[in-house]
């Protein structure tokens, strides 16, 4: 599953420096960053729910999940937490950054062909399941029915608003549900948590397969409703983070049991979980 | 072939041509590490263990990764350094330590250039204990006093000096050198037991992964400062951190040992530490030697040296801890 063509062939610890080319400002606290090689090409080709390694020389390094990418570039989404990321958040476009990756499996996309889709996503928890909506939609006769379920905090807090309003519920046989934990005077759409709008949908858990991603709360009510409507643990499928330095497997931080998340994840079935330690 | 003991300093002598020979050295009364020789007198062949292990030979404790400039045009630029090295002189535990680190750097999936440079050019020659030291358990973890099947080269003792034994490539071209100075002859002493001795066994590995609840880890980890000494002693330790040093606009980025008994070492940004007290960090630490690697690897990730349980500020000891699970969980051999 792992994918070897790591950017940097001869050294996977040294990375290529690239430029931001475009900043998206997502909500208060996410940006998203569009990433190009210096000469204008695309950094790597990653399979959905994969990882790269972004850097700030000088600052520091973190992996992020790559959220999409394009002709010539990729796509990062990075919330605002902590010293890098803050720093992040202080860019302008046409800066330079370092980049190596991909890093770690990827989204089963070849067991769910066949399959309807249903992606729920939770705050910037959206961002790694985006990479997949996107290669469904790219690959769109392989999948039957999309559904995605985000939710959010606040209407402000919603991440990729263009795709969740303009984009994706233009495509065939897809479905877009958003609800927000707190809604504000001009918010029309639902308002609840994930999972009790989840029930209220009522999906049949028939040849359906769930992609979930989202604070650790959530997956864990989320799961519990899918649980209830008949979904089983092989079926849903969700990622992980945990801090990293090396994406490689060496430098030993991000083992659950004898598992690197950045190695044998970050994409595992709840199914797969079960079966580690439990030390996320 | 045997190399007797007055031709050890010619021998050596001859392999100071080939690199950089590091050897047991006393750094003072209470210290002693791999040093380079001095290249006259005879290294203390004694030793057992060297207070620190030969890894940062292979894996220094802080290593340059890239220097990189960001004022101006931003650039990058790979610090390659991959001195001839040989270490002298290592003991069974330390050259299986090596074998472990290459299972880790040299494979799965990816190899880690920075070591895999620094390893093509190392050779290692390890020496047979004649007698244990007080820590000592390698026996119980599968090893022997009296084998380094992994290191180029193997000197067994005997009454007059060492038997050489060549194991690989490089360890018959310093054969080769040293032709004129070995004869036929000699015989190797038996090997001695170790001092510690302690109940692991494959079920236990399978029992302890299986009690990750079990109480047994509270009580273990009561007595951990959490200062790190025993992953920094280990042979077979190999975390890092990965940092840079900045010099406004241009710098080094660096990787550097790192020790799972931080709670840095698990804390992510926003807070959540998936391993947030002594007792996760001891776990794991005992499990990834004891399990995990093993799940991975195919071997145990503890060559019984001996450096941990000798050092451990407070007396903590993983054979204690293996003998007291090995009881309780009924998987005494």
């Amino acid at each position: 599953m792992v994918n070897h063509d790591c950017t940097c062939k001869d050294n996977p610890l040294v990375p290529q420096l690239c430029k931001v080319i475009k900043i998206t400002q997502e909500t208060p606290d996410v940006q998203t960053y569009r990433v190009q090689t210096l000469d204008g090409k695309r950094p790597f080709t990653p399979m959905p729910g994969q990882l790269g390694m972004f850097s700030l020389l000088g600052v520091g390094e973190a992996m992020f999940s790559v959220t999409a990418y394009g002709e010539d570039w990729i796509e990062t989404s990075i919330k605002k937490t902590g010293m890098l990321t803050d720093a992040f958040h202080e860019m302008a476009e046409g800066q330079q950054i370092g980049v190596r990756g991909p890093y770690g499996n990827h989204f089963p996309v070849d067991p769910c062909k066949g399959k309807d889709l249903l992606f729920i996503g939770g705050g910037i928890g959206l961002a790694p399941v985006r990479s997949f909506i996107r290669y469904a939609f790219a690959h769109r006769a392989d999948y039957g029915k999309i559904d995605i379920l985000y939710g959010s905090r606040s209407p402000a807090d919603l991440v990729f608003k263009e795709d969740l309003f303009d984009n994706w519920p233009k495509e065939p046989d897809t479905a877009v549900h958003v609800t927000v934990d707190r809604g504000d005077e001009t918010w029309e759409g639902n308002v609840g948590m994930v999972p009790g709008y989840l029930e209220e949908l009522a999906f049949q858990p028939v040849n359906r397969k769930v992609i979930l991603c989202g604070p650790p709360i959530m997956i864990k009510f989320t799961l519990q409703s899918l649980l209830k409507m008949g979904f089983s643990k092989e079926d849903c499928i969700t990622t992980l983070e945990m801090r990293m330095k090396c994406g490689i497997g060496k430098c030993g931080r991000c083992n659950i049991g004898s598992k690197f998340v950045c190695l044998d994840g970050p994409v595992f079935t709840m199914a797969e979980l079960d079966e580690l330690p439990d030390e996320m | 072939m045997q190399l007797k003991r007055e031709n050890l300093i010619p021998a050596l002598r001859l392999l100071a041509a080939q690199g950089e020979i590091l050897v047991p050295t006393a750094v003072d009364e209470k210290v002693s590490k791999f040093a380079p020789w001095d290249g006259s007198s005879a290294p203390d062949l004694a030793l057992v263990n060297t207070t620190l292990p030969p890894k940062d030979t292979l894996f220094p404790h802080q290593e340059g990764m890239y220097r990189y400039k960001t004022a101006g045009e931003p650039s990058l630029e790979e610090i390659v350094e991959a001195p001839a090295r040989i270490l002298f002189g290592v003991r069974p535990c330390d050259a299986r330590s090596i074998d472990c680190m290459d299972k880790v750097f040299l494979g799965d999936k990816y190899e880690d250039a920075f070591y895999a440079r620094r390893r093509a050019n190392v050779t290692v020659i390890a020496h047979t204990c004649a007698q244990t030291g007080p820590t000592c358990f390698c026996d119980s973890m599968g090893l022997s006093p009296a084998e380094a099947p992994s290191a180029d080269l193997l000197l067994s003792d005997t009454e007059t000096g060492w038997l050489v034994t060549a194991q690989t490539e490089k360890g018959e071209a310093v054969a080769a050198l040293w032709k004129d100075l070995t004869a036929e002859g000699g015989e190797a002493a038996p090997a001695p037991a170790c001092t510690l001795k302690t109940n692991m066994s494959d079920a236990l590995a399978g029992t302890l992964v299986s009690r990750f609840e079990d109480p047994i880890w509270d009580e273990v980890c009561h007595a951990c400062l959490g200062c790190g000494t025993c992953t920094y002693l280990c042979p077979t330790c190999y975390c890092f951190d990965i940092n840079h040093e900045d010099h406004g606009g241009e710098g080094t980025q660096f990787r550097c040992w790192d020790s799972c008994m931080f709670s840095d070492y698990t804390r992510m940004a926003g807070g959540h530490n998936p391993r947030p007290s002594k007792k996760e960090r001891l776990r794991n630490r005992y499990l990834h030697k004891l399990a995990y690697f093993k799940e991975r690897y195919g071997q145990i990730l503890c060559v019984g040296c001996g450096r941990c349980v000798g050092h451990c500020p407070s007396h903590l000891d993983i054979t204690a801890f293996i003998d007291k699970a090995a009881e309780r969980f009924g998987e005494g051999k």
